[in-house]
């Protein structure tokens, strides 16, 4: 199933608003986001889907496949893009794996990406978290961010609470 | 002269001198040489500053026999391209013709700039051995030396005021280098380091600058751990410009406030960078001297979106902001909400080579930068997709540019909506912005571009060009327009013979022009080297095909071609794959 960008509010049948991928829904995707936007038909508690890191062949829909096919078709030409050497190599040298996790929201339709590579403790990460999914108001009582849990699938399938492990080791 | 009167003898010698020195532009100096002999022999004697921008262009003996009492010399050498890894590491621009020469005949040379040179540590010796009032040193983008010469430096220059390395490729074999630097040395004013890759003696460097009470700029290199910078800071809290070590550590409460606090310390801090492995943890230590900051450099750090804009929007009197793609459209809306002062931004990319997942930085971020920023006149900007719409509306808005660079990452990107060649917003850029002095084109372009370019762009004095162009009339176009046009560069483009040749007296009067993986042939840079004696014709191929190229025949294609204008004639130094024709 091909996963849509929506810009209407969470919950809806975004894909049948949007139809079939048009040219002009799909460049107002392309303005709203990357690729870290996508609806799910049920929405479980808030949970950061570890086995989804690598596939993103799976989210991205033909818009970007688009821009994949711009980084990745074109052939090894060298001194371009014209980056100069020294910023490539300490690019490099930080290590920067990208590191992509989902994470869907309870009650939320629309989940998020987050890029663990960028962060640099679960402190940070809630922080990400936090800004990503603001807490909602219920009848007028403000709900506590600390009402949250976050969770996690293993590779065993299990969910595990978020901050048992060590980061250095979480991150792996 | 009016008649025999030798009018220049009205006043003694003393007094012209301090007349010229009321000129301090080479443009007007150079003017006033020219005006009669006594001028020419005036002006030479007080000329203290000299600007070389190509190190072949003229003999260094003879710029030092001209020039006798020169105090500070810039020299620059390999074409702009070699920072692309487009020119031959052996090309040449090695500086020991010059510091063999300077030292002869300069022997209080005080200051010495070189970018993009060979600098051998026995360069380095020689420097700190000659020049007995040596005070600053800067290398940008040069490579050849260790930090064994940088311990010569050391060592020797007592009254040292600036060291400044910027991005240069150094061996690390001597570690304690910076020990060398004498108890007695206190003049510093700028040590910037941080393109050392090796570890550096950080107690060393305390207490150097412990006791360097004037010291304004201090840049750091990664090996610098984050908990040494709160020693640092409290030794030099009068630092008006500051550049990180390693900006990451393990998260603690104690070292947080500690750093706020010895940032906060240094009051007159302007600008900052660094921020290797940056994550959100600490950057908040910065947030109180933000307000003050007017130079920002945050192009090493991968911090994103979100803890970009809460940083930046606090730089209320930011003039300087250099940041990864990472920053986003969205980012750059806060940006253009809060930085109005700002005058130059550079976007970017945090992956060039394009595995990681896309980016949502686009034309929309700088839209909004070139309508929310009315001080701004100088972009460079990489992204992967564009609109001729977009530049139109940033060409309306920005008619100050000075430098606009625009990198769109896939080669032949045509506009995104209408699938249209970006002609027409390149056009506007150039028929909008009056006082454009550097241009960098990108995406899909045809000929056109190159005639609006021609003929607008008439304050332009830089030029690149990479996959565009339909054919010769594209390089003509630029060759017999573009009045003040000083160095050109192109690659990957469908230029051929013709337009070099028509044009061959315009390329006297620029300082250079490179061509690689174009359609010139060697027959034409043959002819081009005979009918003009005053250029360098460098063919640069690097392939071996069987005959020298002595003996290729004319319609032989040139893989890269490098001319400059030079009284110097060819030099002596070429490497086996660079042929300079007569």
């Amino acid at each position: 199933m091909e996963l849509e960008l929506g810009l209407a509010l969470p919950g809806g049948d975004l894909i049948a608003e949007l139809g079939l991928a048009s040219e002009k829904s799909t460049s107002m995707c392309r303005k709203r986001g990357f690729d870290d936007m996508f609806c799910r038909a049920t929405s479980p508690p808030l949970f950061v889907q570890k086995d989804g890191d690598d596939d993103d062949g799976d989210d991205d829909d033909s818009r970007f496949n688009h821009l994949q096919e711009l980084n990745l078709g074109s052939r090894v030409l060298v001194g371009w893009p014209p980056v100069r050497v020294s910023r490539r190599k300490s690019e490099e040298g930080g290590k920067r794996r990208v590191n992509c996790v989902k994470v869907n929201m309870e009650g939320v339709a629309i989940g998020r990406k987050v890029d663990l590579s960028l962060h640099d403790s679960y402190q940070a990460l809630f922080l990400t978290l936090s800004q990503m999914f603001p807490k909602k108001q219920h009848d007028g009582e403000e709900s506590d961010a600390a009402y949250y849990k976050v969770t996690y699938e293993d590779e065993d399938g299990d969910w595990m609470l978020v901050g048992d492990v060590p980061w250095e080791a979480f991150i792996l | 002269m009016v008649g025999g009167f030798r009018w220049a003898a009205m006043f003694p010698d003393e007094v012209w001198e301090h007349v010229f020195s009321f000129l301090p532009a080479d443009a007007d100096r150079n003017a006033a040489a020219l005006v009669c002999r006594a001028w020419y022999r005036l002006e030479r004697r007080s000329r203290w500053r000299v600007f070389v921008g190509n190190c072949y262009a003229v003999e260094p003996a003879a710029a030092v026999r001209r020039f006798p009492e020169v105090r500070a010399a810039a020299i620059k050498g390999k074409p702009h391209f070699a920072d692309f890894n487009l020119v031959p590491s052996d090309w040449g621009g090695g500086a020991e013709a010059w510091v063999e020469a300077m030292a002869e005949g300069w022997p209080h040379l005080e200051e010495l700039r070189l970018k993009r040179m060979v600098v051998s540590d026995d360069c380095l010796e020689l420097i700190a051995r000659c020049f007995k009032n040596f005070k600053v040193l800067s290398l940008v983008s040069c490579e050849g030396f260790s930090t064994a010469g940088l311990a010569a430096i050391a060592a020797n220059c007592r009254y040292l005021r600036e060291l400044d390395l910027h991005e240069n490729e150094v061996e690390d074999n001597c570690l304690h280098w910076m020990s060398h630097f004498p108890e007695s040395c206190t003049s510093l004013v700028t040590l910037n380091i941080a393109c050392l890759e090796g570890e550096v003696n950080v107690s060393v460097l305390e207490r150097l600058i412990g006791r360097c009470p004037n010291l304004k700029t201090l840049r750091l290199n990664h090996s610098v751990p984050l908990e040494r910078l709160v020693g640092l800071l409290h030794r030099a809290p009068q630092l008006v410009d500051l550049g990180t070590g390693k900006y990451a550590a393990q998260h603690h409460p104690e070292l947080f406030s500690r750093l706020e606090s010895a940032i906060a310390g240094c009051k007159n801090l302007k600008g900052l960078s660094g921020f290797w492995e940056a994550g959100p943890t600490f950057l908040p230590a910065i947030y109180s001297v933000c307000e003050g900051l007017t130079s920002l450099n945050l192009s090493y750090a991968t911090i994103q979106g979100p803890e970009l804009i809460k940083l930046i929007s606090r730089c209320k009197n930011l003039q300087r902001l250099w940041v990864m793609d990472l920053i986003e459209d969205e980012g750059l809306i806060a940006v253009a909400a809060s930085c109005k002062l700002l005058q130059e931004l550079r976007v970017f990319p945090s992956d060039p080579y394009g595995a990681a997942q896309p980016i949502s930085l686009t034309e929309h971020g700088l839209v909004a930068i070139s309508a929310g920023c009315p001080m701004l006149h100088s972009v460079l900007y990489f992204c992967r997709q564009m609109t001729n719409a977009a530049l139109l509306t940033v060409a309306k808005n920005c008619p100050n540019f000075t430098c606009f660079r625009l990198c769109i990452m896939e080669p032949h990107t045509p506009d995104y909506i209408t699938r249209q060649p970006l002609d027409a917003g390149f056009s506007a850029i150039v028929e909008s912005c009056k006082h454009l002095r550097r241009l960098s084109l990108s995406g899909l372009l045809t000929d056109l571009v190159f005639k609006s370019i021609g003929a607008s762009a008439n304050r332009l004095e830089m030029l690149s060009v990479a996959f565009a162009g339909d054919g010769d009339a594209g390089l003509h176009y630029i060759l017999s327009g573009c009045k003040n046009l000083r160095k050109l560069e192109i690659r990957d483009c469908p230029f051929g013979d013709k337009p070099l040749l028509d044009n061959a007296a315009k390329l006297e009067t620029m300082r250079s022009l490179w061509m690689s993986s174009c359609s010139v042939t060697l027959g034409a840079c043959r002819q081009l080297a005979r009918k003009m004696p005053l250029l360098n014709v460098e063919v640069i191929n690097e392939r071996k095909r069987g005959l020298p190229l002595e003996l290729q025949p004319d319609n032989c294609p040139v893989e890269k071609l490098y001319i400059y204008r030079t009284v110097a004639g060819p030099r002596s130094d070429t490497p086996s794959c660079v042929w300079i024709l007569r």
